[in-house]
């Protein structure tokens, strides 16, 4: 499972997807840290995670849509599944990799954290569930992204599926308010950035990435028998 | 050892490899040979382990390779055709990774990735990137991603495609050089490489298996006829009545008229007879000049082509008698069917006329 988690931690770099995921993230991260919590004179750091967490719906594609689909068109899997590592481990390893991705980006947000305690103290407690929270929204989206990458060669479209998907789950509740519960971005925005943390919040952030992680696993196991 | 057994793939209603079953022993080099699309990669993708067959085992040095997965993948190294490889990283980085894919010890793996740098003569591309890398050397270095952890079973589809004749031959040198403490499967179509590097070649056509011998005995089935090819200046055009006054041959077919008025004729017989001594007597007396007269030899080529071509031809048959029956009972309904309606005529114009 390292194996793999660091050779796509090492490809993220080597290719400009790394850069131009973190980039794109610390250039809106920046926009909202003006606007959201400079320009009201606040303290707090955790505001600006509420749209932060808009973002993810456009960037998460981008670590994800490669993961398998290039494997598949390039025909490198043939190397891959043909090693002596188990389909488990090769999925677990991918969605490893992008979560360090996640890490990687959240350390970065320290800047604005900094920056908050030349002026005041913020509460950092609030600051590490809101982050806690943000790594377990990115993590639900990058599953599904794996997920909707195992299921085409093709990236655009591993991509498209992925940002429609992302998109129906934001706008859903606007509709059907019986789906209010299962729009992560709210669940997300509801508990996490006000500092306290529900059970269900919990579960649905945990369980979600679990069940796209077992469907990828299982995708590709029906296509060793089909392909 | 290898051991296939009644393996079949199927995608929906296409059958790609069906039935098939051979063992390979420790230490043999086999060649799969067969045309586009006769299942060969299918069949070398299923021993690998990369798919499933729909029916059937493989069996790799008594390991299963759908239940006993890792142990059995261990001891492949898989060169897939088309040379699928990561561009984005360094010759040195892409076989460092594949020691670690293949889980190899640690202390080992630098020894093992030099041995191997060494053994494909990539020493000196091993800091370019892939992606810069001509096809030859891309080719190189899908091998030696295979050869990494030093597999006892190597499996090498197309190995040689898309290379220039020197590159063709150092990569069938290293392969000798591997046959000789590995065991290897490879495809190719290329019929010179079977005879020169693999000790039993198989013959796949349509999924099935047509064949499975050593590359002399192949060419030697093949001698069942004595064929010649004879160079002749006729002036008289007497060459017709050739088949006349020499009663054991079979068939005289012109293949080429030369520009220097001579032509050239293959000639045919049974294996047990040998024209040469009759020609020599009969032409010169029908005023006919021998330019040339050899022996065609018989080639794996022949054999394969033969091979390939007698089964579809069989097919082919049966799949007409099966069509000409076909045909003959639908004649027959529709004959049946015309008289009725006949009849029928009959009857209503009887009907009419009793009426009026």
């Amino acid at each position: 499972m390292w194996t793999i988690a660091k050779k796509e931690l090492k490809t993220y770099f080597l290719s400009p997807i790394g850069y131009i995921f973190i980039g794109i993230f610390l250039l809106m991260c920046s926009i909202f840290f003006y606007l959201d919590v400079v320009q009201y004179g606040s303290t707090n750091f955790e505001y600006m995670f509420y749209s932060a967490a808009t973002v993810l719906t456009f960037i998460v594609p981008i670590l994800t849509m490669r993961m398998f689909a290039e494997e598949r068109k390039t025909g490198t899997e043939q190397l891959l599944f043909t090693s002596p590592r188990s389909i488990t481990s090769i999925v677990c390893g991918k969605l490893l990799g992008a979560a360090m991705i996640i890490l990687i980006t959240e350390a970065f947000t320290a800047i604005y954290y900094i920056i908050l305690t030349c002026f005041g103290t913020p509460h950092i407690t609030t600051a590490l569930i809101t982050l806690l929270g943000y790594f377990l929204l990115a993590m639900t989206y990058i599953s599904f992204g794996m997920f909707a990458s195992s299921l085409t060669e093709n990236q655009i479209i591993a991509g498209v599926i992925t940002i429609a998907f992302f998109i129906v789950t934001w706008f859903m509740p606007n509709f059907i308010e019986a789906t209010l519960d299962f729009s992560f971005i709210n669940v997300f925005s509801n508990t996490f950035p006000t500092g306290s943390v529900t059970l269900s919040s919990l579960v649905l952030l945990i369980s979600t990435p679990i069940l796209f992680t077992i469907l990828t696993i299982l995708v590709l196991q029906r296509k060793k028998s089909v392909k | 050892m290898i051991e296939v057994k009644n393996v079949t793939k199927k995608y929906g209603s296409f059958t790609a490899v069906d039935n098939i079953s051979f063992t390979v022993k420790d230490g043999e080099v086999i060649g799969f040979l067969g045309p586009n699309g006769a299942g060969k990669s299918t069949t070398m993708n299923m021993i690998t382990g990369f798919i499933e067959p729909s029916e059937g085992t493989i069996m790799i040095n008594g390991n299963d390779i759908s239940k006993k997965a890792k142990k059995a993948k261990r001891q492949i190294g898989y060169m897939p055709e088309n040379v699928p490889l990561y561009s984005e990283l360094t010759v040195k980085e892409f076989v460092k990774y594949m020691t670690e894919l293949k889980r190899m010890p640690r202390k080992q793996r630098k020894e093992d990735i030099e041995k191997v740098l060494k053994e494909t003569g990539l020493e000196e591309v091993q800091n370019k990137l892939i992606r810069n890398l001509s096809r030859g050397y891309k080719q190189r270095v899908s091998l030696a991603g295979a050869l990494v952890g030093n597999p006892e079973v190597l499996i090498l589809d197309e190995p040689t495609v898309g290379l220039d004749p020197k590159q063709i031959i150092e990569i069938r040198n290293l392969i000798k050089e591997l046959g000789k403490n590995h065991t290897v499967i490879l495809s190719t179509h290329i019929l010179p490489e079977v005879s020169q590097i693999c000790e039993r070649v198989i013959i796949i056509n349509k999924g099935k298996i047509v064949a499975i011998d050593t590359p002399e005995h192949l060419e030697e089935k093949t001698k069942e006829e004595n064929v010649l090819l004879l160079t002749v200046e006729d002036k008289e055009e007497h060459m017709g009545n050739i088949k006349e006054k020499l009663p054991k041959l079979k068939e005289i077919k012109m293949i080429k008229d030369n520009e220097d008025g001579t032509k050239q004729y293959m000639i045919t017989s049974n294996a047990d007879v040998d024209l040469r001594k009759d020609l020599f007597d009969i032409l010169p007396k029908q005023n006919i000049t021998i330019f040339e007269l050899k022996k065609a030899e018989a080639t794996l080529e022949d054999a394969f082509i033969r091979l390939i071509n007698a089964k579809e031809e069989i097919e082919k048959a049966s799949e007409s008698i099966q069509n000409k029956k076909q045909d003959k009972e639908e004649k027959k309904k529709e004959k049946e069917a015309k008289k009725q309606e006949k009849k029928k005529q009959k009857e209503e114009n009887k009907k009419e006329r009793g009426e009026k």
